[in-house]
C-alpha cells in the first residue's frame, strides 16, 4: 500500500470501546490492574500493558505505531520534543569516554546539546563537513559510538549523501542517526538508505499546524544490536534481541529522564499525519517556485535551495528525496540591516523560529538560533549576518512572491 | 503439548505450533512489540512463523513498550 494510504488508514482503527474514528486521548497518569501479579508482569515486561504515563500511554503508543508504519520501522518512541528525541537516542548509544561524529550543519539546539550537555558528561565530538563522505570515515576513532547528521543542514541547506555515509558507518559497525525533520518520511525512505535511527521533531511538518511540540525516534531495524558497540545495548540484546536499543531508550533513558510526549500532544500531532503527503507536496512546490523567484530578484544576492539546479547538492537531493526538495529556503540580502528590514516588512510571513507550519515563517538565524556562535562559526553553518531563513508555507504562491517583493523593494544593496 | 510460558506450565491443545500461532492462541496483545525467548535464546521476529514448538519448550515474552507496526496494510 502507498504512503498516502498508510498515513491515513495505517494503525488507526476505530476505538474498540466507543467506535470513535480518531484514537482518543487517554489523559490518565496511571493505569489500574486487577491483581498484584498482573501489575508486576507489566512492570517486568512479561505482559503488555500501560502502568504509568511517564513510561507509556495508549494515545502516545497509537501515534508511535502510526509513525512506525510510515517509516517501515522496527519500533518507534515518541518524545517531549525533537531535542528530546536527539538527546534520548544519543544518551542510549553513548556514555562517558565515548565519541560521536557530527555533521557541521546542524540545528543550533543540537549544537548546544553537544556543547553544553554531552561534553559536560565526558562525551567528545568531531565535527565534519556535512557533505564530505570521506571526512566521516577519517574522523572515526576506536571509541566512536554514533554518527549524527541531518537530511538537510539548516540554514545552509546542504544535503549529505546519506546512503554513502551509511555505508561508511556500516563498514565500521557504527550506528548512524539521522534527523529527518526537514523532509519527513514522505520524502525520504530512511530504511532503504541504511539509516540506523531516524529522529524527527514532530513539531514541524508531521504535526503541520505549528501547535504542538514533540519528537520521535524510530529504530529501522538496519543494525544488529547483538554486536553493538555500546556495551549496555549489547548486554540488553541478550534479553531483548533486536529490540535492545528500543528497550534501552524507553526503559532506561526516557522513563528515567522523563522526556515523554504528553497524550494531548500525541493526539494533536497524529492528526497531521492524515494530510502530511498533501502538505509536503505543496510546501515543496511553493518553495521551488519562490526560490526561482528569489534567484531572479535584483535585491537578493544569494539563494540556497536544493531544488535549484545551481545548488551544489542538487543531484544528491534529487535522487535522495524523489525529485522534491523540502520547504526551506535561505536567502542573503547584503547586510544584517537589510535582513532585518525584510523580516520586519513582510506581512504574511511571520517572524518566529519554527519550520513546517502552514504559514510562511521567517527568522534571522545568526541573531537567534546561532546567537552564541562566533561570526565565523555561524557562517560555516549558513547563518551569515545577511541571511534570512524562510519556511515556506501553504499560501498561494502569488501572494508570497508579492509579500517578499514588497519587503525587498525597501532595501539598498 | 505442555509448554512453560513466562514460567507457568500450560497445556496447549495442539500437536504442531509455531511461535506466531502461539502468540495468537495466547491472545498476546501487540505481538509486534514482543521479544520472544525460546529455550533460553532470543529469536528474531523474522523466524516466528517458522519456529516450531515442541513439548516441554520454555517460552518467555518480553515487551519493550513502544509503537510497532501493528499490521501490514
Amino acid at each position: 500500500m502507498k504512503f498516502e494510504t498508510k498515513a491515513i488508514h495505517g494503525n488507526c482503527e476505530p476505538d474498540p470501546v466507543t467506535g470513535a474514528t480518531t484514537y482518543p486521548i487517554y489523559q490518565s497518569a496511571s493505569f489500574e490492574y486487577d491483581s498484584a501479579q498482573e501489575h508486576s508482569d507489566v512492570f517486568f515486561g512479561r505482559k503488555f500493558g500501560h502502568q504509568y504515563s511517564r513510561v507509556t500511554n495508549p494515545t502516545v503508543t497509537a501515534f508511535e505505531s502510526r509513525i512506525n508504519l510510515i517509516t517501515n520501522g522496527l519500533g518507534t518512541i515518541c518524545t517531549a520534543s525533537g531535542m528530546a528525541a536527539v538527546s534520548t537516542a544519543l544518551m542510549a548509544l553513548t556514555g562517558t569516554g565515548d565519541h560521536i561524529i557530527t555533521a557541521r550543519t546542524l540545528f543550533g539546539g543540537t549544537h548546544y546539546l553537544f556543547r553544553h550537555v554531552f561534553e559536560n558528561f565526558g562525551v567528545e565530538f568531531s565535527i565534519v563537513n556535512s557533505t564530505d563522505v570521506s571526512a566521516y570515515e577519517a574522523a572515526i576513532k576506536p571509541n566512536t559510538k554514533a554518527i549524527f547528521l541531518e537530511t538537510i543542514g539548516n540554514p545552509k541547506l546542504d544535503v549529505p549523501n546519506i546512503s554513502a555515509i551509511s555505508k561508511v558507518a556500516k563498514a565500521h559497525n557504527i550506528p548512524i542517526v539521522v534527523d529527518a525533520t526537514t523532509v519527513t518520511p514522505y520524502l525520504l525512505d530512511a530504511k532503504d538508505h541504511g539509516i540506523t535511527l531516524l529522529v524527527m521533531s514532530t513539531t514541524k511538518y508531521l504535526c503541520g499546524s505549528g501547535t504542538t511540540v514533540g519528537g520521535s525516534i524510530t529504530d529501522l531495524g538496519n543494525y544488529d544490536w547483538r554486536n553493538a558497540k555500546s556495551d549496555k545495548i549489547k548486554e540488553l540484546s541478550k534479553k531483548q534481541g533486536e529490540m535492545a536499543f528500543l528497550g534501552r531508550a524507553r526503559r532506561q533513558i526516557q522513563s528515567n529522564t522523563g522526556s515523554i510526549m504528553a497524550p494531548m500532544n500525541a493526539f494533536i500531532a497524529s492528526l497531521g499525519l492524515d494530510t502530511l503527503s498533501l502538505r509536503m507536496e505543496k510546501h515543496c512546490q511553493n518553495a521551488l517556485e519562490l526560490a526561482q523567484f528569489f534567484q531572479n530578484h535584483p535585491k537578493v544576492t544569494a539563494v540556497a535551495y536544493p531544488g535549484l539546479i545551481s545548488h551544489p547538492d542538487h543531484e544528491v537531493a534529487k535522487s535522495q528525496f524523489g525529485n522534491r526538495f523540502g520547504g526551506l529556503i535561505t536567502i542573503r540580502v547584503g547586510s544584517k540591516a537589510n535582513a532585518y528590514h525584510v523580516i520586519d516588512h513582510t506581512k504574511l510571513a511571520r517572524t518566529l523560529v519554527n519550520i513546517g507550519d502552514t504559514k510562511t515563517l521567517v527568522a534571522h538565524p545568526q541573531s537567534t538560533i546561532y546567537r552564541d556562535f562566533s561570526i565565523e562559526e555561524a557562517g560555516e553553518v549558513g547563518a551569515h549576518e545577511d541571511a534570512i531563513r524562510i519556511s515556506v508555507g501553504l499560501e498561494h504562491i502569488d501572494d508570497l512572491k508579492a509579500d517578499f517583493d514588497a519587503a525587498l523593494q525597501g532595501i539598498t544593496l | 503439548m505442555q509448554l512453560s510460558i513466562n514460567g507457568e506450565k500450560k497445556i496447549i491443545d495442539q500437536d504442531q505450533l509455531t511461535v506466531t500461532q502461539l502468540l495468537a492462541i495466547q491472545q498476546v496483545k501487540m505481538p509486534e512489540m514482543v521479544t520472544v525467548e525460546y529455550n533460553g535464546d532470543i529469536i528474531d521476529r523474522a523466524t516466528f512463523d517458522t519456529t516450531s514448538l515442541k513439548d516441554g519448550d520454555e517460552i518467555e515474552f518480553l515487551y519493550f513498550m513502544g509503537g510497532g507496526s501493528r499490521h501490514e496494510i
